[in-house]
C-alpha cells in the first residue's frame, strides 16, 4: 500500500477541505514547537495538545475548553506572573514537565516527546514508547544546554568562548570556530602556505588569481602584516566590487531584459544600471542597510538622484508583460529570500505549513508592492530611452486595493476585504510606518528636468540653423523654405511648453492655465507648418497634376488650419507626467528590513558572505531560515558575525577583513587522515575545504593569466554571444533567460530565475570547454609566447608558466614531467605528416605557432589552464 | 556492504557529473534500500524492479490535431459547419471544465470557435487490435499493435507555454521546474561510460514558449540538464573538438600530462571527490571527442536500415536522423532522449490556425516513416522491450473551425502515446467526447506521463523530493495502470 508521507496527507487536507481554517493562536503552537524543537512529533503542533475537542472526532481548536494539560499551562501561568517570573510557554512548559497532568501515569515531558497527548489519559504511550522517550529526554536536555538558534528572534550578540587553543584565536569568530574543534575531538590545520594564502584570498576578494609579480612581491615582503597589506589592496581594488557584485547578483537576481524577438517580456533594458549600482556600492562600502533600503525604495527615498534610482533595478527585474500577478508574487518571494530568508511564497494559497505565517500575511506583504510600477527616464546625451534610459520604480497605481487570492488564484480575489501593508507577526522587529512621500516636480515631470529642456531646445535649434543654411543655398526653393518655417514654429511650440511646464509645477513665472493655452496655440502652429511642409514637398515631388498624395497633404494642411481656431489648455508637456505622490510603503518595508531589530536581515547576509568565503553556508537552506530550513552548525557564530556586521555599519568589507584575517580562513586545506576520519564532511572548520571556482572567475581568470583583461568597468550589456573573444570580465555580459554565455553555463553560471547558492558541478563538458574553447586555445598561446621571451630556458619557463597559472612554484616531479614533455611534444610536432586531426570548426583566434617548440609549450600552459588546481581555490 | 557516499562518489568519479561511470547496480536489478531518516540524494539505483532501461520522448512543437491523428471523430464530419448549439453535444460548451481547467496567459486570445470543423483526413483501423488511426499515419499505423494511444489528456494553458507544461508539469506562469528527463536522470544511475544520460536532439522549444527550460532541470542542478547535440559529426556538441589546428595525437599527449599532474595534486589531496571526479571527466571528455560524433555517423548504418528511417527522402530525412540517432544514443545506454520536432523559433509548426489539411499532412508526412522506422528497429533489435517511447504535443486543437480551415488552441483533450518499454500494445485509454473536446473518460493532466513514465524506469517520483523544494499531490501524477503490462 502506497502510504502518504504526513505532509502530502496534511497538504490534501488543508487545500482540499478547509482551505478558510485559519490557526486560532499560531503563536501558542509556534512557541510548542520551538520549545522542543524537532524532538516534538509534528502531531503535536496541534490545538489538541491543550484543548479539548467538542465531540469526538471534530477540529479541536483554541477556542474550545482546555484539557487537563493546557489548564494546568494556565494555572501555571498565573502562578509564574504573580511570582514576577518569565511565563512564556517556554517557562510554563519548563515547570509542567515532570507533572502528569492526565494523571496516566506518564509524565507530560515523556508523552510529549513520544507523540502521545499529556492531556488525555486515554492516549498514552507503551513501555517501549516511554523508554525511547526517556532518550530522546536526554538527548532534549542536552540540547538544551547548547545555543539557541532563534532565527526569528532579535540578534543578541553572544560572547565568545575560552578556548584551550587561546593561542590560535585571532579574533572572535576563530574562538567559535575552536569551541566546536575542542568540543569534538579536532585539531585545526595548520596555516596554508603563503603562496596558497595569497591565491585563495585574491580570487575571494577579487575573483582574479594573484599574477606573477603580485606573488613574488608577496613572498618577497617580510613584514609581519604582508598578508594585512595583500588584504587591504584587494579589498581597495576595484575588481573587489566586480567580484562580490556578481554574488550579489545571484541573490538579488540579476537578469537582463529577456523575451521573444524584439519583444520585451521580462525585466528591462538598460536594467545594466542596476548592475552597475551595484558594482559602485560594494565598491563605495555603502551600508548593507542602505543598499537594501535603496534597492526597495530608492525612488521614495531620494526621488531626485538617478545614482540612487538605478538600485531600484532590484524591482524592476521582476518587470513581466504578461501577468501582474506574477511580477508581484515575484517580488514578494525574492524580497523575501533575499533579505529575509523566509519563503514567503510558501503562504501564497494557504497558511504556511511551517512558520506561522498566515495566508493573509503574504497578501499584506504583497500589498507593500501594489502601488508600484517601472518605469523608463531619460538619462542626459540620450533622447531615445530605447538606446538608452534608467529604468526604475515608481508608485503609479496609488488606489490599487490588494485582495488575498482565495487558494491563491488570482481568478478568485476575496473583495470583501481590502488587504493593508503589513508584515508578517512572526518577524516582529521595528514597527512599520507607512507615509506618503511628497515627490519633487522634477520625479512628476522629468521633462522639467534642466538637461531634458536643454537638450530638447538646442536639438531645435540645431535644426532651425540646418534650415537655414540649406535655404541659404537654394534661397527660392520652396521646401527649403517651408523647412525653416516648420522648424522654427517647432523650436517655438518646445520654447512654449517648456514655459508652460515650468509655470505648472511653479518653476517659472506667469499664469499657469494661460501659459498652457499659448503652449497649445503654439504646438498647433508647429503642426501646421510641418503640415504645410509636407505638402509643399509633395507638390515639388509630384510628377503630374491631380497626384493624390498633394490633396491628402493639402487636406492635412486644412484640418491642421482648423484646429487653430480651437482655445484650450491642453498641450503636451515634454514627459509623461507621473503621480505627485508616492505612497510610501516600500520605504517603510525597507526600513523595516533594514532595521536592527529585525531578526533576519544581517543573519541570511552574513550567511551568504560566510558561504562565499568557506564555499559552504552556515545555514544550509540559505533562503530559508524558517522552520522547514536546517540549522547552522555554528549558531552562535552566525549570530555574532550578525550582530558585529550591524555594529560596524553594516560595512561589508569590514566583514570580509574580519573573516579572511581569522585563522578559520587561513588554515591549510589539505587534510589530515584523523580529522578527516572524524568529520569528513568538514562541518566543524578543521580545513578550508577546497572548492571550485565559479564560472565568471574560470572565465576571467584564463584571460587574466594570459595578461589580456580588459579592466574597463560597467556599460551596457555586452552580446553575450562575445564571450570567447571579448576580453571584457563576465559579469558584463547578458544574462537572461535564453541569453546566458554557453562557456558559463556549462560551469554552472547562476540560473537567471533564482539562485541563492550555486552548483558546483563537475561534468564532461568543462574538460571540452577548457581543452577546446577558442578562449582557452588563444589565450594560452599568447601566454606561452609572452612567458618564453622571459624564460627561454625550459626548466625556468616551467617555472614561471606555473607561477603565472597556478600562482605556484611546480615540485621538482612536475618540472620533470613538463620538461620531458615539452621535449617530446616538440618531436612529436616535428613530423605533422605523420599526425591525424580533428575535423575543421572554424578553429581559435589565435593561430598555433609554425615552431614546434613553441607550439609544445603552448601545448604545455594550456594543459595548466585544464589543471584542477586552475579552477580550484584551495 | 554498505557504501558511504564518499566511497560511492569515488567509486562512480562523479555523482556530481551527468555522466556517471561503470556499471551501476542497476544492470544487476538491485533495489535501493529503504530510504534512510536523513535526506540524501539518489544513490542511482531504481526502487523497485523497472521495466524499461531508456526514454525516447518525442514532442511534436506546436499542438498536433487530435482528431486528425490518433482521436478521429466521425461526428465532426457528420457536424461539419454547424455550430455546437445545432448538434446533440451542445453541452460541450457549458461544460466546468472550460472555464476551471484553464489558466490564460493573455486573456481572450483563444476563444471557442463555434462552427465545428469536418476532419480533415480518413481514418482507419489498424492493427489487429483496430485502433483507430488517421490516413495521416500510415507507417506509424502499421505499428498500431505496439501503441497504447492516451487519448484523455488536458493541460491548463491554452497558448505555447503548454510546450514547458508538458514537460515539467506546472503552468508556464509559475515559472521553471525540473522537467521529466532530468528527474529520470537524477533518480537513475548511468548506463554508459562515454555519453551524457539525458540527450535532446532536435531544435528545442522556443523562447516563447520555455525555451531550454523545456529539457532543463531547475532545482536539480545543472549536471541534470538534458545536452542539446546535433546530428553532425562534425559539431555535435559545443566545444566538441578543438579543430582543425590542434593534432589528435598532440592532443592526446595533453591529456595524458594533464591526468599525471592531477595525480600528483592528488598526492595532498587523498580524499577530493571533485578532484577525482575531475581526473575523470577528463578522461571522459577525451573519450566523447571520439564516442560522441561517433553516434552520429549514420553513414555507418546499412542501407535497408536508413530507408527504414526514410533518409532516403528529402521530406523525411532530417527527423529520420533524429530518430536513427536516438536509437543510436539508447543503444549505447543514453537514459533519455528528448527529440523535437517542428519547433520553428516561434509558435511552431504543429500550430495550425490556418491550412491545416496542407500543414498537418506535411508534417505527418515528415515524421510517420521516421517514427514507424523507429519502432521497428527497435523491435527488430529486441530493444523495444526495454526502451520506452513516447510521442506527445502540448495539447490538442479546436474542434471548431478557426479561420476557413484551421484549428485553434485546444487544452481541453487531447492525445499521446506510448510504445515499447513495458507497456501494453494495441490499446487505447481514456476517450473524448463524440467531438473530441473534452476529456470525458480516464482523464489525465500531464504529470500522469511522468509517473508512467519514471514508473516504467523504476522510479517512485515521491522517493525523489528534494528538501526545501515542496511538491504538490499534482506535480506527482499517477502512473496509468491501465496501459502498463
Amino acid at each position: 500500500m502506497l502510504r502518504l508521507p504526513w505532509r502530502a496527507a496534511l497538504l490534501a487536507a488543508f487545500l482540499f477541505v478547509n482551505a478558510s481554517t485559519v490557526h486560532a493562536k499560531p503563536a501558542h503552537k509556534q512557541a510548542l514547537a520551538d520549545y522542543f524543537g524537532p524532538a516534538l512529533d509534528r502531531r503535536l503542533v496541534d490545538c489538541r495538545t491543550c484543548h479539548l475537542p467538542d465531540k469526538p472526532g471534530q477540529e479541536a481548536s483554541s477556542e474550545k475548553p482546555h484539557n487537563s494539560f493546557g489548564a494546568r499551562l494556565k494555572v501555571v501561568r498565573d502562578e509564574l506572573r504573580k511570582a514576577g517570573k518569565p511565563n512564556d510557554i517556554a517557562a510554563r512548559l519548563a515547570a509542567v514537565a515532570d507533572e502528569d497532568s492526565d494523571g496516566d501515569g506518564v509524565s507530560n515531558i515523556l508523552e510529549l516527546l513520544s507523540g502521545h497527548s499529556p492531556g488525555d489519559a486515554a492516549d498514552k504511550p507503551t513501555p517501549a514508547e516511554v523508554a525511547r522517550a526517556r532518550e530522546a529526554l536526554t538527548a532534549f536536555r542536552r540540547r538544551q544546554q547548547e545555543y539557541a538558534w532563534r532565527p526569528f528572534e532579535p540578534v543578541s550578540r553572544p560572547v565568545p568562548p575560552s578556548v584551550k587553543n587561546a593561542s590560535w584565536v585571532r579574533n572572535p569568530i576563530d574562538a567559535f570556530v575552536a569551541a566546536e574543534h575542542e568540543k569534538h575531538g579536532l585539531k585545526p590545520r595548520p596555516e596554508a602556505p603563503r603562496h596558497v594564502l595569497l591565491r585563495r584570498v585574491a580570487l575571494d576578494l577579487t575573483g582574479l588569481p594573484p599574477t606573477r609579480q603580485e606573488l613574488h612581491a608577496f613572498l618577497a615582503d617580510s613584514s609581519p602584516d604582508a598578508y594585512e597589506k595583500a588584504v587591504n589592496r584587494l579589498l581597495d581594488s576595484p575588481r573587489y566590487g566586480e567580484r562580490w557584485g556578481r554574488h550579489w547578483m545571484d541573490v538579488w537576481r540579476y537578469s537582463d531584459w529577456a523575451g521573444y524577438g524584439a519583444e520585451v517580456r521580462e525585466s528591462k533594458k538598460h536594467v545594466w544600471h542596476w548592475r552597475d549600482w551595484i558594482v559602485e556600492a560594494l565598491n563605495a562600502d555603502k551600508g548593507y542597510d542602505r543598499m537594501v533600503v535603496e534597492m526597495l525604495a530608492g525612488d521614495e527615498l531620494a526621488p531626485d538622484d538617478p545614482a540612487t534610482l538605478r538600485a531600484t533595478g532590484f524591482l524592476v527585474r521582476n518587470w513581466y508583460l504578461y501577468n501582474r500577478n506574477v511580477w508581484l508574487d515575484n517580488a514578494v518571494e525574492h524580497t523575501a529570500k533575499a533579505f529575509l530568508g523566509v519563503t514567503l511564497n510558501c503562504a501564497r494559497c494557504h497558511d504556511h505549513f511551517f512558520d506561522a505565517i498566515g495566508q493573509q500575511e503574504y497578501y499584506a506583504f504583497r500589498a507593500f508592492f501594489e502601488t508600484h510600477d517601472v518605469r523608463t527616464d531619460r538619462t542626459p546625451g540620450q533622447p531615445d530611452v530605447e538606446k538608452d534610459g534608467l529604468p526604475r520604480a515608481y508608485d503609479a497605481h496609488l488606489a490599487s486595493p490588494t485582495y488575498l487570492f482565495v487558494r491563491g488564484s488570482e481568478a478568485e480575489p476575496d473583495r470583501s476585504k481590502v488587504v493593508v501593508p503589513a508584515v508578517p507577526v512572526l518577524l516582529r522587529g521595528a514597527p512599520v510606518k507607512v507615509e506618503a512621500v511628497a515627490l519633487s516636480a522634477t520625479a512628476i515631470s522629468p521633462g522639467l528636468k534642466a538637461f531634458v529642456q536643454d537638450e530638447e531646445l538646442s536639438r531645435r535649434r540645431e535644426a532651425v540653423a540646418a534650415a537655414r543654411a540649406a535655404l541659404a543655398k537654394t534661397p527660392a526653393d520652396a521646401p527649403a523654405t517651408a523647412r525653416l518655417t516648420a522648424a522654427e514654429a517647432d523650436l517655438r511650440a518646445a520654447e512654449a511648453r517648456i514655459v508652460a511646464d515650468n509655470a505648472r509645477f511653479g518653476r517659472g513665472p506667469g499664469n499657469a492655465d494661460v501659459l498652457a493655452r499659448v503652449a497649445g496655440r503654439a504646438e498647433r502652429e508647429a503642426l501646421l507648418a510641418a503640415a504645410e511642409e509636407k505638402a509643399v514637398r509633395a507638390e515639388a515631388a509630384a510628377k503630374a497634376k491631380g497626384d493624390p498624395t498633394v490633396a491628402a497633404a493639402r487636406k492635412a494642411v486644412e484640418a491642421a488650419r482648423l484646429a487653430l481656431a480651437k482655445d484650450d489648455a491642453t498641450y503636451t508637456p515634454l514627459s509623461p507626467v507621473y503621480p505627485k505622490t508616492s505612497s510610501g510603503r516600500r520605504l517603510a518595508l525597507a526600513r523595516w528590513i533594514a532595521d536592527k531589530s529585525n531578526p533576519l536581515t544581517a543573519r541570511v547576509a552574513m550567511n551568504q558572505v560566510w558561504m562565499r568565503h568557506f564555499g559552504r553556508p552556515l545555514v544550509p537552506t540559505v533562503f530559508d531560515f524558517g522552520r522547514n530550513g536546517q540549522p547552522p552548525s555554528h549558531p552562535a557564530l552566525l549570530d555574532w558575525l550578525a550582530d558585529e556586521f550591524m555594529r560596524r555599519g553594516w560595512s561589508m568589507k569590514e566583514m570580509h577583513r574580519l573573516i579572511v584575517l581569522s585563522n578559520a580562513y587561513r588554515t591549510d586545506s589539505t587534510p589530515d587522515a584523523a580529522s578527516a576520519a572524524a568529520d569528513p564532511e568538514d562541518r566543524w572548520l578543521w580545513r578550508v575545504p577546497p572548492r571550485r571556482l565559479e564560472a565568471e572567475s574560470v572565465r576571467d581568470a584564463v584571460l587574466h593569466v594570459a595578461g589580456g583583461l580588459d579592466a574597463t568597468m560597467g556599460g551596457p550589456d555586452l552580446d553575450y554571444t562575445l564571450g570567447l573573444t571579448s576580453p571584457r570580465r563576465s559579469l558584463y555580459f547578458r544574462h537572461a533567460a535564453e541569453k546566458q554565455m554557453e562557456f558559463l553555463k556549462i560551469f554552472d553560471a547562476a540560473s537567471v530565475t533564482e539562485c541563492y547558492r550555486r552548483a558546483d558541478s563537475v561534468i564532461p563538458q568543462q574538460a571540452l570547454a577548457l581543452a577546446n574553447s577558442t578562449l582557452v586555445l588563444s589565450q594560452a598561446r599568447l601566454l606561452a609566447r609572452g612567458l618564453t621571451k622571459e624564460a627561454p630556458e625550459p626548466t625556468a619557463f616551467v617555472r614561471a608558466a606555473f607561477e603565472q597559472v597556478l600562482g605556484r612554484t611546480p615540485t621538482p616531479r612536475e618540472t620533470e614531467e613538463c620538461v620531458d614533455f615539452l621535449n617530446q611534444q616538440a618531436s612529436l610536432l616535428a613530423d605533422r605528416g605523420k599526425l591525424s586531426t580533428y575535423a575543421p570548426t572554424g578553429g581559435s583566434s589565435v593561430a598555433p605557432s609554425a615552431d614546434a617548440p613553441t607550439r609544445a609549450r603552448e601545448d604545455l600552459v594550456q594543459v595548466l589552464m585544464n589543471h584542477n588546481e586552475f579552477v580550484t581555490i584551495r | 556492504m554498505t557504501q558511504t557516499r564518499r566511497a560511492f562518489l569515488a567509486d562512480v568519479g562523479m555523482g556530481f557529473t551527468g555522466l556517471a561511470l561503470g556499471a551501476l547496480l542497476f544492470r544487476d536489478g538491485v533495489a535501493r534500500a529503504a530510504a534512510p531518516a536523513a535526506w540524501a540524494p539518489p544513490d542511482g539505483r531504481p526502487h523497485f524492479a523497472p521495466k524499461a532501461k531508456s526514454v525516447i520522448w518525442l514532442f511534436m512543437v506546436g499542438g498536433a490535431s487530435q482528431m486528425e491523428t490518433f482521436d478521429p471523430k466521425p461526428e465532426l464530419n457528420k457536424y461539419a459547419g454547424k455550430t455546437y448549439a445545432e448538434t446533440p453535444y451542445k453541452s460541450v460548451t457549458g461544460s466546468p471544465y472550460l472555464k476551471k481547467n484553464v489558466r490564460e496567459v493573455v486573456a481572450g486570445l483563444h476563444t471557442v470557435h463555434p462552427k465545428i470543423f469536418p476532419m480533415q483526413v480518413g481514418h482507419k483501423k489498424r492493427g489487429r487490435a483496430g485502433l483507430e488511426v488517421s490516413d495521416w499515419w500510415p507507417h506509424v499505423g502499421d505499428c498500431a499493435d505496439d501503441l497504447a494511444l492516451v487519448r484523455s489528456l488536458w493541460t491548463t494553458d491554452n497558448n505555447h507555454g503548454a510546450q514547458l507544461q508538458f514537460h515539467t508539469g506546472r503552468h508556464a506562469l509559475e515559472g521553471a521546474f525540473p522537467t521529466v528527463g532530468s528527474w529520470a536522470h537524477y533518480g537513475l544511475g548511468s548506463l554508459n561510460d562515454n555519453l551524457p544520460q539525458f540527450v535532446v536532439l532536435g531544435t528545442p522549444i522556443a523562447d516563447c514558449c520555455g525555451g531550454a527550460f523545456g529539457h532543463g532541470a531547475h532545482y536539480l542542478g545543472p549536471e541534470h540538464d538534458g545536452v542539446r547535440m546535433n546530428v553532425d559529426p562534425k559539431n555535435p556538441l559545443p566545444f566538441a573538438t578543438p579543430g582543425g589546428d590542434k593534432f589528435r595525437e598532440e592532443q592526446k599527449a595533453e591529456f595524458d600530462l594533464l591526468g599525471r599532474l592531477n595525480r600528483l595534486s592528488g598526492i595532498d589531496y587523498p580524499d577530493d571527490p571533485a578532484l577525482r571526479a575531475r581526473i575523470k571527466s577528463y578522461e571522459l571528455a577525451f573519450r566523447m571527442q571520439t564516442t560522441v560524433p561517433d553516434v552520429f555517423r549514420l553513414g555507418a548504418e546499412d542501407e535497408a536500415t536508413r530507408a527504414l528511417y526514410g533518409l532516403d527522402q528529402a521530406a523525411t530525412r532530417p527527423f529520420g536522423e533524429q530518430c536513427l540517432a536516438a536509437r543510436r544514443l539508447v543503444e549505447r545506454g543514453v537514459r533519455f532522449v528528448q527529440v523535437f520536432h517542428g519547433s520553428n523559433g516561434g509558435a511552431d509548426a504543429w500550430d495550425a490556425h490556418g491550412a491545416l489539411k496542407a500543414g498537418h499532412s506535411a508534417l505527418c508526412g515528415q515524421v510517420d516513416k521516421p517514427i514507424a522506422g523507429l519502432l521497428k528497429d527497435l523491435k527488430r533489435r529486441g530493444l523495444l522491450d526495454e526502451t520506452l517511447v513516447v510521442w506527445g504535443t502540448e495539447f490538442g486543437r479546436t474542434p471548431g473551425g478557426q479561420g476557413s480551415d484551421g484549428r485553434d488552441h485546444h487544452p481541453y483533450g487531447f492525445t499521446v502515446w506510448l510504445a515499447g518499454g513495458g507497456v501494453k500494445g494495441g490499446v487505447a485509454h481514456g476517450a473524448t467526447d463524440e467531438l473530441g473536446f473534452h476529456a470525458v473518460e480516464n482523464r489525465h493532466y500531464v504529470t500522469d506521463i511522468h509517473a508512467t513514465v519514471l514508473h516504467q524506469l523504476g522510479l517512485d517520483p515521491r522517493r525523489l523530493e528534494v528538501p526545501g523544494r515542496k511538491r504538490l499531490e499534482i506535480d506527482y501524477g499517477k502512473p496509468i495502470k491501465e496501459i502498463i503490462a
